[in-house]
């Protein structure tokens, strides 16, 4: 941020001295004026900077970039203020009002629509430069407004001292005050606003403004009102924002009529997908486990080629599959046709899931699991079933002896299941029950477990629908993976004492076990 | 329909309300909200067709004639089990079932909204005697029995068995697990409950002198030990005072408990059929506890469908009524039936008749009923409400059964608890609420007459305030209520009923073994096991005839 601000002053120092003059009244107003639109001039690029770095990842980058556009943005609109002429007062309070709409709307914008657009970057540097540009109108506009007036090493010397106030001040509050209290969205309206006042300010002290006046304050009213009402409406994202719930920014939620679903994003480029509250993926370490769901399972079945993927609407686990030329179809089921969209249009979550929703060979179903696969008729060679935790009664029913059998009777001779089952360091019990229940369903269950920081220790079972023939080490593994090779797979057979084997019920729908197991060990952690 | 509440109120208290409410809730409610959206009819067990026995000269001379081997009158399970046992023992006797609803099932009736099949009445089957053998094969045979463990005990389809959480109580303002009161209830009293329950456990277990157990199902195998038989000139709650129990949370359980089987509290059951109905409850499985039950969103018309797709090819006639039996020529019985659709009356002339109707329709149709039985039949509420929020509440999620300690009702069933689907958050939800109608023993009638006269808004007012009793607010919710009234519930067992010689006379084959009677009327409990070997022991006394002759 320090380089920034000093980047941004050395150009605007050179935009100015270019600035032809004019002559206006009431200087120290005007003066004033400098000081307030410095700060929400520094502002906006810092928002746009921050914002772009929890959005984006990588702040190095995304800080040096939007900089770097901001500020040859603001060299267009300095060059651009030539073309400015006749009542510059009236050009100044017409410019003010905009650059608070665009300028208070810059943050929420962002955020809004981060997830809706297909390439966000354009739209970030569209706005920025737009932004940047109006910004660089604004000091040449009030060097000639004020020409007249002061002798100009005096108009230089005091416009750009004040200049350099407010940016000082801007430099130092937001990261101390407007960020912890306020939030990007609230602190962008906020300082939106006030570009609005500065407006109101010079329309209501200058003599000259009279003709136009009544229509001006219209506009300047519905300008105020306009970003008042963004306040309001970013009381949903700011509430998520501000650290109560998650310790990163929500870059953005959304309550569907079966969750809610929130993306978090921090200045270390790491996304993390939040349903109902519990981690889903944190983009740094989901190839550990999207790894050690798929390739275990996938690697000694070199003939795959139906697969069915239950749950898992974030294509992760489709991406590690398609790795595996052999395979013709990827069958999803997803309850969530909000958690697909998603997925699919989202420009980062497409790279982070490498456009594997998109792949010909994929066919999404927004659909409930279990009802989709009671009417199923197709036979698959491996089913990856990506559930939810079993954290109430409702999700409990997809890890019974009824539903594995159900699912059983939908593989292939020598198909394979594997099945996400919660952590056996946390919740052993829990584990462990699901290993049984598929034991009790007629699978020969393969336990095994993978070290996810994000998680811990996270169990998995794979289950073959008859007595195994599955090694480790049954073929070649994809090129390219960061986590598994037949040496990790054979280790994640290994449970230590701390998480080996216990006996357990076995979850039925008429005992429901597992939501019993997976409250008590849970509970503690105030998961699930 | 939308009127004030103070209008709707005093509309609803001018009817029964005025009698019902205050005996039922013990105060006039002030918390029923208006109804201005809410979809729904009243309907009724086929009251009006099946009282034109009342008046046959109302119905019209018969103009046609059929020829069929065997004539059953009544398609609840009864009727519906003598048919599947008729043909699966002689396949090729022709039957036919006359039945005066437009669908078979009796008080196994079901029906459906847009979510959901929801049941009408009977709702659950819990795990039969392994030892009832013709049960297991009709159950194995329906897909729901799937096969049997090495040990021997049977394996029950998981999908039909009662899934958890299964029951939850509201007490003290908070939901616990299970409908025995124990959340905040006092030592005393729970030592009293644990002392019951040890009680029925031991009798559960015990044989008689004769070597049977001294209670089972179906009844008539209980042990016919004089002291134990003798239980039935006596009331349960003097049974109970005799015996030292006096905890109000015991006596609350047990009346819940016969109210939900029998219709009416423990003062109007006599002891042996009190005490039966813990210590006659001898299921077991491999995959399920000895307590679960089997159940379906329909309820009990899943088994009543079962049976009546297992019966073969005879034809089931419904909106038919069964007016007139009597002699004919060549030793045959005729039937004389009215079509309720056409309004035309045939003459059947059959060789065998099972007259599978309650005791109240059989004495009509018997040229010379010999019983003097009195059954007892307390009228039954039973609304379905669609409720546009989750009926949840302090404490233990919604569950399959949902009471209320303290209700004059019976609760309600989440009709979808058996999907096998998820739900979304604020989904509507299909709730049966279940209501045995208070019944003087001297004067059954009387309360008949008043849930014959009561309109839908006056049953709506008793239902949407208990609604709004258990959950606070959700009444206002209801989008639509769909209401039953039985005039006649089930039979209760009260007193020298099961035991009494009536009951035994009443069963006896009528005009010289052609007629058998098979209904829980004739066993004093109207429990599906009761029903099911009703049926088999008439169908099975016809094919033995046959046999025989």
């Amino acid at each position: 941020m320090g380089e920034g601000s000093l980047l941004t002053r050395r150009r605007r120092a050179r935009a100015a001295a270019s600035a032809p003059a004019e002559g206006a009244p009431r200087p120290a107003l005007l003066l004033g004026s400098v000081a307030v639109i410095a700060t929400c001039g520094l502002l906006y690029e810092l928002i746009a900077g921050t914002l772009a770095s929890y959005l984006l990842g990588d702040s190095v980058t995304q800080f040096s970039t939007v900089i770097g556009v901001y500020l040859f943005s603001m060299g267009v609109g300095s060059w651009l203020s030539r073309y400015l002429g006749g009542q510059l007062l009236r050009w100044f309070i017409r410019l003010e009002i905009l650059v608070g709409l665009v300028g208070g709307a810059s943050a929420p914008l962002l955020f809004g629509l981060f997830a809706h657009v297909g390439s966000f970057r354009v739209l970030l540097y569209g706005l920025v430069g737009l932004l940047g540009a109006l910004v660089g109108l604004e000091i040449p506009l009030l060097l000639r407004i004020l020409q007249g007036r002061l002798a100009f090493k005096e108009l230089v010397a005091r416009v750009f001292t004040f200049d350099y106030v407010g940016s000082l001040l801007a430099a130092v509050i937001f990261p101390l005050v407007l960020v912890p209290r306020l939030g990007l969205v609230r602190t962008a309206l906020l300082f939106g606003a006030l570009n609005v006042v500065v407006a109101g300010v010079s329309l209501l002290s200058f003599d000259e403004t009279k003709p136009y006046r009544r229509r001006y304050l219209g506009a300047i009213a519905l300008a105020l009102l306009a970003l008042g009402a963004g306040v309001v409406g970013a009381e949903r994202i700011q509430r998520y924002a501000e650290g109560e719930v998650f310790q990163d920014t929500v870059i953005y939620a959304q309550s569907t009529p079966y969750q809610r679903l929130v993306l978090t994003g921090n200045h270390r480029g790491e996304l993390r997908l939040f349903l109902n509250g519990n981690l889903q993926f944190n983009s740094a370490d989901e190839y550990r486990y999207h790894e050690a769901l798929v390739h275990p399972a996938m690697q000694d079945r070199p003939r795959a080629r139906q697969i069915l993927v239950l749950g898992g609407g974030d294509g992760l686990a489709v991406r590690e599959l398609l790795k595996y030329p052999q395979v013709q179809r990827i069958r999803l089921i997803d309850l969530d046709p909000a958690m697909t969209k998603l997925f699919k249009s989202n420009q980062l979550l497409r790279e982070l899931n490498h456009n594997s929703l998109h792949s010909p060979k994929v066919e999404i179903h927004n659909a409930d699991a279990y009802a989709w696969l009671r009417q199923d008729t197709t036979r698959y060679d491996v089913v990856l079933v990506d559930f939810p935790d079993p954290g109430n009664y409702s999700i409990g029913k997809l890890y019974t002896t009824a539903f594995y059998q159900t699912l059983r009777q939908r593989l292939r001779p020598g198909g394979l299941v594997v099945v996400q089952a919660t952590s056996p360091y946390i919740a052993r019990r829990a584990y462990w029950c699901v290993v049984h229940t598929m034991a009790a369903s007629g699978f020969s269950p393969v336990p095994y477990h993978a070290y996810v920081p994000s998680f811990g220790e996270w169990g998995y079972v794979l289950a073959q629908a008859q007595p195994g023939t599955w090694r480790p080490d049954g073929g070649p593994l994809p090129a390219g993976l960061r986590y598994t090779t037949p040496k990790v797979i054979g280790q994640m057979r290994a449970f230590p004492p701390d998480m080996s084997e216990i006996p357990t019920d076995v979850n039925q729908l008429n005992n429901q076990a597992l939501v019993r197991y997976f409250e008590e060990e849970w509970g503690p952690y105030g998961n699930g | 329909m939308h009127l004030p509440r103070r209008q709707f109120l005093t509309q609803a208290s001018a009817g029964l309300a005025s009698t019902l409410l205050a005996g039922l809730l013990g105060s006039v409610p002030g918390c029923v909200p208006a109804r201005s959206a809410m979809r729904g009819q009243l309907r009724g067990a086929g009251a009006k067709l099946g009282h034109l026995l009342r008046e046959p000269h109302k119905i019209p001379a018969p103009t046609h004639t059929q020829e069929v081997d065997v004539v059953i009158v009544g398609g609840g399970v009864s009727g519906l089990a003598a048919r599947r046992e008729l043909h699966r023992l002689a396949p090729s006797l022709r039957t036919l079932l006359l039945e005066l609803e437009p669908e078979v099932g009796g008080n196994a009736a079901a029906g459906h909204n847009a979510r959901t099949a929801y049941p009408w009445g009977a709702h659950y089957l819990p795990l039969p005697d392994e030892r009832d053998h013709d049960l297991l094969a009709f159950l194995e045979e329906a897909g729901i029995l799937t096969g049997y463990a090495p040990s021997g005990l049977p394996i029950y389809d998981e999908t039909a068995l009662c899934h958890d959480p299964a029951e939850r109580l509201l007490l003290h303002g908070h939901w616990q697990p299970g409908l025995v009161p124990e959340a905040g209830v006092p030592a005393a009293d729970r030592a009293e409950i644990a002392r019951f329950l040890a009680e029925v456990e031991r009798l559960r277990r015990t044989t008689g002198p004769d070597g049977r157990d001294l209670f089972r199902l179906p009844l008539d195998l209980s042990s016919a030990n004089t002291t134990v038989r003798q239980l039935d000139q006596q009331s349960m709650a003097d049974w109970l005072a005799a015996h030292g129990y006096r905890s109000e949370y015991l006596r609350w359980y047990l009346d819940y408990s016969y109210r939900d089987d029998f219709g009416v509290p423990a003062a109007q059951v006599s002891a042996w059929a009190g005490l039966h109905y813990f210590a006659a409850r001898k299921g077991r499985a491999h995959n399920a506890p000895a307590d679960a039950v089997l159940t379906w969103p329909s309820g009990n018309h899943h088994l009543a469908d079962n049976l009546r797709r297992l019966g073969g090819p005879g034809r089931i006639w419904p909106n038919a009524v069964a007016f007139g039996l009597q002699e004919g020529a060549d030793g045959r019985v005729e039937v004389l039936a009215y079509d309720g659709v056409t309004q035309q009356s045939t003459r059947i002339r059959t060789r065998q008749v099972v007259l599978a109707t309650p005791w109240h329709v059989s004495k009509h149709l018997l040229p010379a009923p010999t019983a003097a039985l009195a059954p007892l039949h307390a009228p039954w509420l039973v609304a379905n409400l669609t409720v546009d929020g989750y009926p949840g509440g302090p404490g233990q999620p919604l569950c399959w059964d949902n009471v209320r300690y303290g209700s004059p009702a019976l609760g309600y069933i989440d009709a979808e608890h058996q999907a096998l689907r998820g739900f979304e958050p604020d989904e509507p939800r299909s709730l049966t609420f279940y209501w045995a109608l208070p019944t003087d023993p001297g004067n059954p009638a009387a309360a008949r007459r008043h849930a014959y006269a009561s309109t839908y808004h006056d049953w709506l007012t008793l239902v949407l305030t208990e609604l709004d009793l258990m959950h606070p607010g959700l009444a206002a919710r209801v989008q639509a209520a769909e209401l039953w009234v039985w005039g006649h519930g089930m039979v209760a067992p009260t007193p020298g009923y099961v035991w009494g010689p009536a009951r035994q006379q009443a069963r006896q084959p009528h005009l010289g073994g052609r007629v058998h009677l098979a209904h829980t009327d004739l066993s004093g409990v109207s429990v599906f096991e009761e029903a099911f070997h009703q049926g088999l022991r008439a169908a099975r006394a016809i094919v033995q005839g046959a046999a025989a002759s």
